[in-house]
């Protein structure tokens, strides 16, 4: 039997579970076989466009059965999706479709963004097509329509050790770092995924988590491989509604980031929802307050719940902790994923004793092919066959796993990582200022937020508005500083280093 | 249609999403989800000014976008509350 990869099983299961509901979203349901028909009638719209094997199409949409449809139709037409982050402004998406050398963009003309990157990529020579995913009912016959009709499926399909998708992980602007994950990548770690949760065709799971990330990536891919139904939201905004529709749907899991929970405990009284068919709850992007898990374990008692530990560059997910293990391993990320070796080095190589602190390494078929044109980074993250987390952590005497810091500096702001040095980059050209150090401080709600401290050149004038008003029109949303300050000089190591941990 | 209170929420958002004074920035019937002007927490931030600037409880039924996504809407869900207060 051949591999699998995920358009093999997205065929499979439309094969086994044709007319059961695929995608939920709105007032519309896309069946497996629908959803399926999709994708097939997508790839044959980018064979008539004249994409090849192993192009580049970048997908611009938010949560939503089109984006899905895109993505599995540019796989099986043997091409590489670069999902483009909703939250991200128009010339940073096109400084990723330059750097992956991506020619034609599909996206929702809806999105704010749309116009301003659809008018950058015709400058740049690629060709933007607008799928828009706006309507309530109808959404699949004109997705049909939108992508010239039904096509066949099936076919050969891609080769396993083929490129699949380009993430990337950080805007910065001198350095985009974009994550390659092979078919084997994806398939591999999902499968492993649905093996730890148990996930069967009769789970009926929730996205709120953006699926252009990992995490929110692989809640996609596990649903959709074994023939389960998966409910779209686009975010959290609404928590209440979020609630309210998984009691009425009969939703068995439910996926998070610590802000996710920390946002549904805030205002709702989880009592008050009848969520007896919640049978799993998945937690991962950084620790969340023990209080929390308290909580979400006395409002959900019948609910499992997995804490995980992964990043973009293992796919998605490296460990879990098995829920009988919560109560007696509190605040460990867990073991080893199906498939997967976790070791802890020191910094010679020299695997580290129990209970010493060293970068987490790991192995397995779900560690990325490496960073886009970047054989530096590539080379530094994939040493003597292990991918190098930049995590720091130590496993116990049992072999559980402990995150103790970051080796990298990063800042999660919620459940995206942010590079200090763009928010700097950004900053430093607003005229005025001399100096910039950005780090990150405790938040209640987002686990850290970020703070800028800005040194003014002699005579300037700068106010807390301007600098964030021009973060706000350079930057995400969530990589403004939520704290900005102005000192008279900035702590430096002895090298010379702007010392961040002295800026909080 | 504006007036004080339709005045007093667009302050509040241009103020600390868009960090700007312009009104033009931000019509009264914009989605503030689908125009990406704030996202969960800011939702999270809006509903406490609701309560602490405006004086009014918001109950987990009534956190929806039909209440909140746009000016007007918040506009229009705080008179509405306070009528029946």
């Amino acid at each position: 039997m051949s591999e699998k990869t995920l358009t093999s099983l997205l065929e499979a299961a439309a094969r086994r579970r044709p007319d059961e509901p695929a995608l939920s979203w709105k007032a519309a349901r896309w069946s497996y076989a629908q959803l399926s028909g999709a994708a097939a009638a997508t790839a044959a719209f980018l064979q008539t466009r004249g994409a090849a094997p192993g192009d580049r199409i970048a997908l611009l949409f938010r949560n939503s059965p089109h984006y899905v449809a895109a993505y599995y139709g540019t796989l099986a037409a043997g091409c590489v999706t670069v999902p483009l982050n909703p939250h991200e402004h128009a010339q940073v998406l096109a400084r990723q479709m330059e750097h992956s050398q991506s020619q034609l963009l599909l996206g929702d003309p809806a999105h704010p963004e749309w116009s301003a990157i659809a008018e950058l990529a015709v400058a740049a020579g690629a060709e933007a097509i607008e799928v828009p995913s706006e309507d309530d009912a109808g959404t699949h016959a004109r997705y049909l329509r939108q992508m010239g009709g039904p096509a066949a499926t099936g076919g050969a399909g891609p080769a396993p050790d083929a490129l699949a998708t380009i993430i990337y992980t950080s805007g910065t602007t001198g350095r985009p770092k974009g994550v390659m994950l092979s078919h084997r990548n994806l398939a591999s770690n999902t499968g492993a995924i649905v093996e730890y949760l148990g996930l069967t065709p009769e789970d009926r799971g929730i996205a709120v988590l953006p699926f252009q990330f990992s995490y929110g990536n692989s809640v996609l891919h596990t649903h959709l491989s074994i023939g389960a139904e998966l409910l779209l939201e686009d975010s959290i905004a609404y928590p209440h509604a979020v609630l309210q529709r998984m009691a009425d749907e009969g939703v068995t899991g439910f996926s998070g980031v610590p802000s996710t929970f920390a946002l549904l405990l805030s205002r709702c009284e989880l009592t008050a929802y009848d969520l007896r068919k919640l049978r799993y709850l998945t937690q991962a992007g950084g620790p969340m307050p023990k209080a929390n898990i308290q909580r979400l374990r006395a409002q959900l008692p019948g609910a499992r719940l997995f804490v995980m530990y992964g990043q973009t560059e293992a796919s998605a997910r490296l460990s879990y902790l098995p829920p009988e293990r919560l109560e007696d391993k509190l605040g460990s990320v867990g073991i080893a994923i199906p498939g997967v070796e976790l070791a802890v080095q020191r910094a010679d190589g020299v695997p580290a004793n129990p209970n010493e602190v060293g970068e987490i390494v790991a192995r397995g078929p779900n560690v990325m092919q490496g960073y886009l044109n970047d054989v530096q980074a590539t080379h530094e993250a994939l040493r003597d066959g292990w991918l190098h987390t930049g995590d720091l952590g130590h496993c116990d005497d049992d072999g559980f796993l402990y995150i103790d810091g970051r080796a990298v500096e990063m800042i999660k702001v919620g459940a995206f990582r942010v590079s200090p040095q763009e928010v700097e980059e950004v900053i430093a050209a607003i005229p005025g200022v001399a100096e910039v150090g950005v780090t990150a401080v405790p938040d209640e709600l987002l686990g850290q937020a970020i703070k800028a401290v800005i040194v003014l050149k002699d005579g300037a004038h700068l106010d807390v508005r301007t600098v964030k008003a021009h973060c706000r029109q350079n930057l995400a949303m969530y990589k403004v500083p939520k704290l900005v300050v102005f000192a008279g000089t900035l702590p430096y190591t002895a090298t010379g280093k702007v010392r961040r941990l002295g800026l909080a | 249609m504006s007036d004080p209170l339709h005045d007093q929420v667009r302050r509040f958002i241009l103020e600390n999403y868009l960090f700007t004074d312009d009104p033009a920035q931000l019509g009264l019937d914009d989605s503030l989800l689908g125009r990406g002007i704030v996202d969960s927490t800011g939702m999270l931030e809006i509903i406490l000014f609701i309560e602490e600037q405006l004086g009014v409880k918001v109950a987990d039924s009534e956190m929806i976008p039909e209440n909140l996504d746009s000016v007007n809407r918040i506009a229009a869900f705080v008179t509405s509350k306070r009528k029946a207060a």
